[in-house]
């Protein structure tokens, strides 16, 4: 998932030169269809607590009863109710995204920042470490640390996080490389503006769109990585997530579909989603940048 | 030149394998709790203790025990498995032909089907092939290969019954010569076929991409007015330009294609790396876990390392 980032950007001539061949309507087809998706999942999760009026973690005498109207997508082996588990289950899967996603962006926000500007010696290390740290397989790394530990919400969205920073490293140093030979970059150094005011104030505004391409993949990234740990049994049993649903289903694939097919609908659907936004957003962010 | 490349990436490759095995040193030392209790499992006896920090020399200063870790990661001694009582080594070995086998596969396959469907949409491009393709990608690379494995078994082996629901080779069959691998091959073609969707998605997507640019060349255009067949200016004009970037998503998918491999050999049963892996978290089998991690990640650091040297030689661009 490392590279989607980039190649989402760079496919839609970010970076590579501009084609002569285009497509129109596919950016906002992409953009519609990527909404809707994390609309309809975003108001499943947050409107939770008034589409089902059973809670995730309560027993209940129904074990493994298939979907039916008193439980719209079943009940586990316990007797909790499915649905209401998948809903409130996606608070805690889109939780660990989003805020490891900020965290990630923000760091390779700073990093690649700093290399785009600062350039020369600091520019060569940093990129070095950041291609070197690329080969590493990212999960497998996040499986060890947090095995090793221990899981608990924060650390997971600490790991996550730190660990993600390297595809929007290299996207903003690009960005900045380009952004430092600009002539409003050079009348903001005559006007005698400090370096860091020429980054707050002129840069991070004119990376925006990057940011927002960037941060929406990551998320996707982050929600996926959560759910692998916990599918591994490193998640939270009193926090389900989406991932810990999923290896809850594979105990009872043979006996109990439901339990697999529901939680796994919705984690693809909001990463289909969030796929689907950061791939318009990038093909727009490079229609406008071209004008 | 080709030489000072190839050593400038062998020099990475050997930064980040000692990179790996520091890390884990350090990751074991900031784990809570007591280093020997991580290495001798939950509830050792006071005596196992003992050995365990004289063996691994856990009662000497720690930039001791540092190069002690490193030099003994570097003579292939992770320690001993707590699980297996084995040396860790000797325990990844037994497993990691399974492993292989199943990446190695879906690999193969991927990269022939990531490169027909995208070359196929790069030459529709654009258009409804295009974006069928391109759409199917999406989808492929973002739907949960676990999940999708989780519906495979369902549908093929528990609804329909063609494949067995996991496993390698059937229990208590002596199968020999042709009868074994047609079990074999039974048996890998759901965990084969789940891990494949995910990595041929992506390849397609790069090389569409690839393609594409190719195509928008001027050498394309002089090809054309030279009368050169179709067939002939995708595959030797286009494709030639593409490859690179074809090698280079299978390298760096690989750490991915493993990382994949070891949720997919849990839900199919596949006695691989993977299971090991997931069977070390939970019997809190820490010498085993670091080791796999070890013995993974240079596994994956070699193939990125070949895959450079590979782009090198198949494109002098490259070479810098």
């Amino acid at each position: 998932m490392t590279i989607v980032a980039e190649t989402a950007i760079s496919e839609s001539g970010m970076i590579a030169r501009p084609r002569r061949r285009r497509r129109g309507s596919g950016a906002s087809l992409s953009l519609a269809v990527g909404c809707v998706l994390i609309a309809f999942v975003l108001a499943g999760v947050l409107l939770a607590p008034w589409l089902t009026g059973a809670k995730p973690l309560a027993l209940g005498p129904d074990t493994l009863q298939a979907p039916g109207w008193a439980h719209p997508m079943g009940t586990d082996d316990l007797g909790r109710d499915v649905y209401a588990r998948v809903l409130y289950g996606g608070r805690v899967s889109l939780m660990i995204g989003v805020v490891s996603a900020a965290v990630g962006v923000a760091l390779g926000t700073t990093i690649g920042l700093i290399a785009g500007f600062v350039g020369g010696a600091t520019d060569e290390a940093l990129m070095r470490f950041t291609e070197a740290f690329q080969i590493l397989p990212r999960l497998l790394v996040t499986i060890v640390v947090v095995a090793l530990l221990g899981g608990g919400i924060g650390k997971v969205i600490m790991v996550i996080g730190f660990l993600s920073w390297p595809a929007t490293a290299r996207v903003i140093r690009s960005r900045a490389l380009v952004l430092r030979s600009e002539e409003f970059m050079a009348a903001a150094v005559l006007s005698g503006a400090s370096w860091l005011r020429r980054i707050v104030r002129h840069a991070l505004p004119n990376v925006w769109g990057y940011l927002l391409v960037s941060a929406s993949l990551q998320v996707a990234s982050a929600v996926l990585s959560e759910a692998f740990l916990s599918f591994l049994g490193l998640g939270d049993p009193d926090r389900p997530s989406w991932g810990f649903l999923l290896q809850q289903g594979q105990l009872f694939l043979q006996q109990a579909w439901w339990l697999t097919a529901f939680p796994g609908l919705a984690l693809a659907m909001i990463i289909l989603g969030l796929n689907l936004l950061g791939d318009g957003l990038a093909t727009n962010a490079a229609r406008r940048g071209r004008r | 030149m080709i030489v000072r490349s190839v050593l400038r990436r062998l020099l990475t490759a050997a930064f980040l394998v000692f990179a790996v095995v520091a890390a884990t040193f350090f990751l074991i030392h900031l784990a809570p709790g007591d280093p020997a209790d991580l290495m001798a499992g939950d509830a050792p006896t006071p005596e196992f203790r003992a050995e365990v920090r004289r063996a691994y020399g856990l009662d000497r200063p720690v930039p001791e025990q540092f190069l002690t870790f490193v030099g003994k990661a570097a003579q292939g001694d992770f320690g001993t498995s707590i699980y297996y009582n084995k040396p860790v080594f000797q325990v990844i070995w037994d497993r990691a032909p399974a492993t292989f086998l199943l990446t190695g596969s879906a690999i193969l396959l991927a990269t022939f089907l990531g490169v027909l469907l995208g070359v196929a949409a790069a030459r529709r491009a654009p258009g409804k092939l295009d974006t069928l393709i391109t759409g199917g990608s999406l989808i492929g690379y973002s739907v949960p290969g676990f999940w999708i494995g989780q519906l495979l078994v369902l549908l093929f082996a528990v609804e329909l019954g063609w494949v067995p629901t996991g496993g390698m080779i059937s229990a208590r069959s002596h199968y020999t010569g042709f009868a074994y691998l047609a079990d074999l091959g039974r048996h890998m073609a759901l965990p084969v076929f789940t891990l494949t969707i995910f990595m041929a998605a992506m390849i397609a997507r790069f090389t569409r991409a690839a393609m594409v640019e190719a195509f928008d060349q001027d050498y394309i255009t002089v090809a054309e007015a030279k009368g050169v067949s179709p067939g002939r200016i995708v595959w030797h004009h286009a494709f030639r330009n593409a490859v690179v970037t074809v090698v280079t998503v299978v390298g760096l998918e690989f750490g991915a294609v493993l990382a994949g491999a070891l949720v997919i050999e849990i839900i199919f049963g596949w006695p691989g790396l993977g299971r090991l892996f997931y069977d070390a978290i939970y019997r809190r089998d820490f010498p085993l876990l670091t080791g796999s991690f070890i013995f993974t990640s240079i596994a994956v650091v070699i193939v990125n390392a070949l895959t450079d040297i590979a782009c090198a030689a198949l494109d002098p661009r490259v070479r810098r």
